[in-house]
């Protein structure tokens, strides 16, 4: 029994030994196999085109959906960004208040958190305004005295301030009324935030489309190479690497999809861009479309890979198992 | 020390077959040795076993000294790697060329492209089949096939040979041949196991026999009367 535990000590360090010799080709093979493996999977996609481009398509159709909503959102947020500036709420005072209180008002709003700026309006300047702008200026010339009071103009630092300033405002002495004229753009933050949520919400369904699509890719792709799989467990292949070509497979069909995704976005920017643009001189703004861009590109390549590995890995944990030598 | 020991070993199947029933023999290294028996009295389990495609129910099964009852799934392909295996019907490859099909096993253990064609080539010229490399094998007749198997079962110079019905769809003289090729294995060390009903042939060699019946061993020698 000594005899025989002593030995198999012997061999198992004459073992080891072995693969300490030769690491360095192992770590050379290893390297080597996946690049063989990785121009293998490309070939293999290559060589059945037909069946590769459709999957390769409703990945990209997939990522494409959301992707342009996501970019919209981004847009429509940039456009409404150039609003921010117009955010400014008209603070009428009231009539007859003296010189002096109208200075003390002015330093209070000015004290204000969250004030960028104070604008101060008289009565008579309001006048002078409305009868330049609005055409009514002889008929403001029958009334007495001037019907428009003092006002202040106060710019918020930013738009999520002007709810909290209003009330403020509205506390104070010597103010008859606060105006704010911003509910169209909270509307339209509340809208963006839905947009947003919306992009998520159809980022993660579709993103699980893509991951059933390359998982029954996958699973096909290992059906089809069963004999294959055996004969390679057969003669000691391990289990990574019987994986490693499926996951090769997934990822490549991902990234693939991914850059056609970005290929039909790039080429959406460009088909709207002139339309935007002339909407953009109608308006007097300096607004332009902004694309996907090379961050974004390879933001969806990675998620494109990723989610494409998910999918083969998935798939393949679930069928090699399965399939062991008889 | 034997290289192949099989310690009172017993399998029972999930469907309550039980396929060996207390089986115990031991075979030293480049021993050769044919496994009998008719259809069903556990040939196949016992090679299965070998292979760790199925583990023993009770008793203990060990390869060169070690106990493999245990061994871990995630060991098994390395355990693999010492044991070739020759089927009856090649489990070849037709998407690839014979070369690449004798390959396999050199690929899988991550040998270099150049110790792979040399090894393959060597291989291929011990089975004969050396002018054949580039066929596809679904180009070749059974016995070059079988031949090819043989290569791919040997190539990564195994210590042990395990084949299943290797001549199972030949006839006598190319299953003669293939019966010399596995003496030569013999010759150099490899211990050597082959299941095999075919009587004749088993007769014509001068060879350890081991015969199965209903899961236990019930003849092991090289004598064999009452065939």
């Amino acid at each position: 029994m000594a005899a025989t535990k002593s030995r198999a000590r012997d061999s198992g360090q004459r073992g080891a030994r072995g693969q300490m010799l030769s690491r360095v080709d192992k770590w050379r093979s290893y390297r080597q196999h996946h690049q063989a493996t990785l121009k293998s999977s490309t070939l293999k996609i290559l060589g059945e085109p037909l069946q590769s481009l459709l999957t390769i398509l409703v990945i990209a159709i997939a990522l494409t959906l959301p992707a342009a909503l996501y970019l919209s959102v981004e847009n429509i947020r940039q456009l409404s960004g150039g609003v921010d500036a117009s955010a400014q709420i008209s603070v009428f005072v009231k009539k007859g208040a003296r010189e002096s209180a109208l200075e003390s008002l002015t330093t209070k709003l000015e004290g204000l958190s969250g004030v960028a700026s104070v604008t101060y309006i008289s009565a008579q300047d309001a006048r002078d305004e409305f009868e330049s702008l609005s055409g009514f200026g002889a008929a403001l010339q029958y009334l007495d005295e001037n019907p428009l009071p003092d006002s202040f103009l106060v710019q918020p630092l930013l738009v999520g301030d002007a709810s909290r300033l209003v009330t403020e405002i509205r506390e104070l002495k010597l103010v008859d009324d606060v105006q704010l004229d911003l509910e169209w753009l909270q509307r339209l933050d509340a809208l963006l935030d839905m947009g947003r949520k919306l992009v998520l919400a159809l980022g993660a369904a579709l993103g699980l489309g893509v991951i059933l699509v390359v998982g029954n890719t996958i699973r096909l792709a290992i059906q089809s190479r069963r004999d294959e799989i055996t004969v390679v467990k057969m003669v000691g292949g391990t289990d990574a690497y019987v994986r490693r070509p499926f996951l090769y497979s997934g990822l490549l069909f991902g990234m693939f999809g991914a850059l056609v995704a970005g290929i039909l976005l790039t080429g959406l920017g460009f088909w709207l861009a002139g339309p935007v643009d002339k909407l953009a001189l109608l308006y007097q703004s300096q607004f332009s479309i902004s694309g996907l861009g090379f961050s974004g590109f390879v933001t969806l390549l990675l998620i494109g890979g990723s989610v494409g590995l998910i999918g083969a890995w998935l798939a393949v944990g679930q069928h090699l198992r399965n399939i062991q030598p008889r | 020390m034997s290289m192949i020991r099989f310690d009172n070993l017993c399998k029972r199947y999930e469907s309550g077959y039980e396929a060996l029933r207390g089986v115990s023999f031991e075979m030293d290294a480049g021993e050769m040795a044919f496994l009998t028996g008719h259809s069903g009295a556990g040939k196949s389990t016992l090679l299965k076993l070998l292979m760790l495609i199925e583990r023993p129910t009770s008793g203990n099964l060990l390869i060169n000294g070690k106990n493999i009852n245990r061994l871990p799934h995630s060991k098994v392909p390395f355990y693999r790697r010492q044991v070739g295996v020759v089927f009856q019907n090649h489990q070849l490859l037709f998407d690839r060329s014979v070369f690449e099909n004798v390959a396999l096993p050199l690929q899988v253990t991550g040998y270099s492209q150049a110790d792979i064609g040399r090894r393959v080539r060597a291989a291929l010229d011990t089975v004969g089949l050396l002018d054949r490399e580039k066929h596809n094998p679904i180009a070749l007749s059974g016995g070059e096939q079988q031949r090819v198997g043989i290569a791919r079962a040997v190539v990564h110079k195994p210590k042990i040979l395990l084949a299943d019905e290797p001549t199972g769809n030949l006839d006598p003289q190319l299953s003669a041949e293939i019966m010399a090729l596995f003496k030569r294995f013999q010759d150099v060390g490899v211990t050597v196991l082959v299941a095999s009903h075919d009587i004749n042939l088993i007769n014509r060699m001068d060879m350890r026999i081991m015969r199965l019946n209903q899961g236990q061993m019930e003849q092991d020698g090289v004598s064999y009367g009452g065939y």
